[in-house]
């Protein structure tokens, strides 16, 4: 056999097996098929909800709550982490606080969120903002404490202004932590966001598709959203993170891919 | 200097908060002052409801990281040691591992029902991939020359794996229980709050609202936020200390 060929082979077999042990379970299996549909069943609900154009609705309402949410929660994170990376009276201000907040799961907030800012957009989109904050503020922290102090003496000796210091050191030596911290950051910010959408009954998202069609017992579409869940969880993950890293930190050599 | 200045900014964000209460941006039910969080807090944890909610909450997260350890483990194991278990694995992982767990809850509940079962099945879902994936990874960070040398010394499959692979990969395995730990800690607030049962520390939070008591809701989220807080630093730091850190496998910062 050909190498290529006997690539794709071993990719695609054990989804094949997953596939017929899913559809054995389905037909022959103890749940009413209302409740387990068949592959085919997803497929055609998934096919279904492409023409209809109904999905790209719900994504598109997904990922503008995405970004817009990631963006705030990113902004005050690298604003937060920078300051208590630099300044000594920050980091002991602000530590405490961080160390409470960031082992608090994001949807926690959710209920609260909702009798604050109501049903919604707002509530959603604040939520993910909160959610990516601290993954953002931990590792822009850190970033910035762990650039080596040589490096800032040199610079310094070297007549470097403040703001040059952390334009052309700091930041660039920061900048692979950081980069972890926004990649934790927009992770933490889907897995809430898809939850939040259920519970925030907003007009249109991946989540709500879900969580309204189980009112109705539709599995189908509910299985076909799970689908397009992961398929862009995998993309943002494969397609934005792994190459902005390979744009910027590896190129630079500050870390080996 | 650091302790006083940790304190202060504690100090400060309550009275933020405190004037952010008395301010009447918010309406005093949804905002309550920090009297009525404490007060909140002090009822519950007298008449024992918050010692149940604890409990169960536990409980859930406990049965289904035993679950879930038990799969994964010795799943990633598998496919770091045999290289078609990996080659048939690994796809099916990284391909479920980017769904957020709580996608499932709606699922999970159709097919268990509300309550501890489908609590239980979302825990195992998002803690497992982190076993296998840590697990798996240890098995292949293991140096290569220990398992020659070991082979060469004339170790059998099983003194390899016991003696080499295993210790070899724990580290691996041990920051997979933490961050397991960390994403069930999300899964069952999340999941205690859509799948409905009776105790648990998300569903008092989702209770809560029903009733507009956000004193509750405050205090049952500094619950969780000083549990989760507790988790990390004692139990899980505390074991890397007393287990990889001593056998020399890897240095704690703060060692």
């Amino acid at each position: 056999m050909k190498p290529a060929i006997e690539r794709t082979l071993w990719f695609v077999a054990p989804f094949l097996v997953i596939g017929l042990a899913w559809e054995a379970i389905a037909r022959f299996g103890p749940f009413p098929p209302k409740l387990f549909p068949g592959v085919e069943a997803v497929a055609a609900a998934l096919g279904r909800l492409v023409a209809s154009g109904v999905l790209f609705e719900h994504i598109g309402g997904t990922l503008v709550r995405l970004v817009v949410g990631f963006a705030i929660g990113a902004v005050v994170g690298l604003v937060v982490g920078v300051l208590m990376g630099r300044y000594r009276a920050a980091e002991d201000l602000c530590l405490p606080l961080v160390s409470i907040g960031a082992p608090i799961p994001g949807l926690a907030y959710a209920p609260l969120f909702i009798l604050w800012f109501g049903l919604g957009d707002r509530s959603a989109v604040l939520l993910v903002a909160f959610a990516t904050t601290f993954p953002v503020v931990t590792n822009v922290w850190t970033g910035v404490k762990t650039v080596r102090p040589v490096w800032i003496r040199a610079a310094e000796a070297m007549g470097l202004s403040d703001r040059q210091l952390f334009r052309k050191v700091i930041l660039p030596a920061a900048l692979p932590l950081s980069l972890t911290g926004l990649r934790l950051g927009l992770a933490r910010a889907w897995r809430v966001l898809v939850a939040a959408e259920m519970l925030t009954a907003v007009p249109a998202g991946l989540g709500w598709l879900i969580f309204g069609a189980r009112e109705f017992l539709n599995t189908d579409v509910m299985l076909a959203g799970i689908a397009v869940i992961g398929l862009i969880g995998l993309a943002l993950e494969k397609l934005v993170f792994e190459r902005i890293e390979r744009f910027t930190v590896v190129r630079w050599g500050m870390v080996t891919a | 200097m650091r302790r006083v200045r940790g304190a202060a900014g504690i100090v400060l964000a309550a009275l933020a908060w405190e004037a952010l209460a008395r301010s009447g941006v918010f309406p005093r039910a949804l905002a309550p002052d920090l009297r009525a969080v404490g007060g909140a807090l002090w009822q519950m944890a007298l008449d024992g409801t918050l010692a149940m909610h604890i409990g169960w909450t536990l409980a859930r997260i406990l049965v289904g990281l035993a679950i879930a350890a038990s799969i994964g483990i010795p799943l990633g194991l598998l496919m770091g040691r045999f290289r078609p278990v990996e080659r048939f694995v690994a796809p099916i992982v990284n391909v479920l591992m980017p769904i957020p767990s709580l996608a499932w809850v709606p699922m999970l509940i159709l097919w268990f029902g509300l309550g501890n079962t489908a609590t239980i099945a979302l825990v195992v879902y998002a803690a497992s991939f982190q076993f296998v994936y840590n697990a798996w990874a240890g098995v292949r960070a293991v140096n290569p020359i220990w398992i020659r040398a070991a082979v060469a010394m004339g170790a059998d499959e099983r003194t390899l794996f016991r003696r080499v692979v295993l210790p070899g990969a724990l580290p691996y395995v041990i920051t997979g229980f933490r961050l397991a730990f960390a994403r069930s800690w999300i899964a069952v607030v999340g999941g205690e709050m859509i799948a409905a049962s009776q105790w648990g520390l998300g569903w008092v939070i989702f209770d809560a609202k029903e009733f507009l008591n956000a004193d509750v809701m405050m205090a049952a989220l500094l619950v969780i936020g000083l549990l989760g807080l507790a988790f990390e630093r004692f139990a899980f730091q505390g074991i890397e200390r007393r287990t990889v850190a001593r056998w020399g496998m890897v240095r704690t910062a703060a060692a």
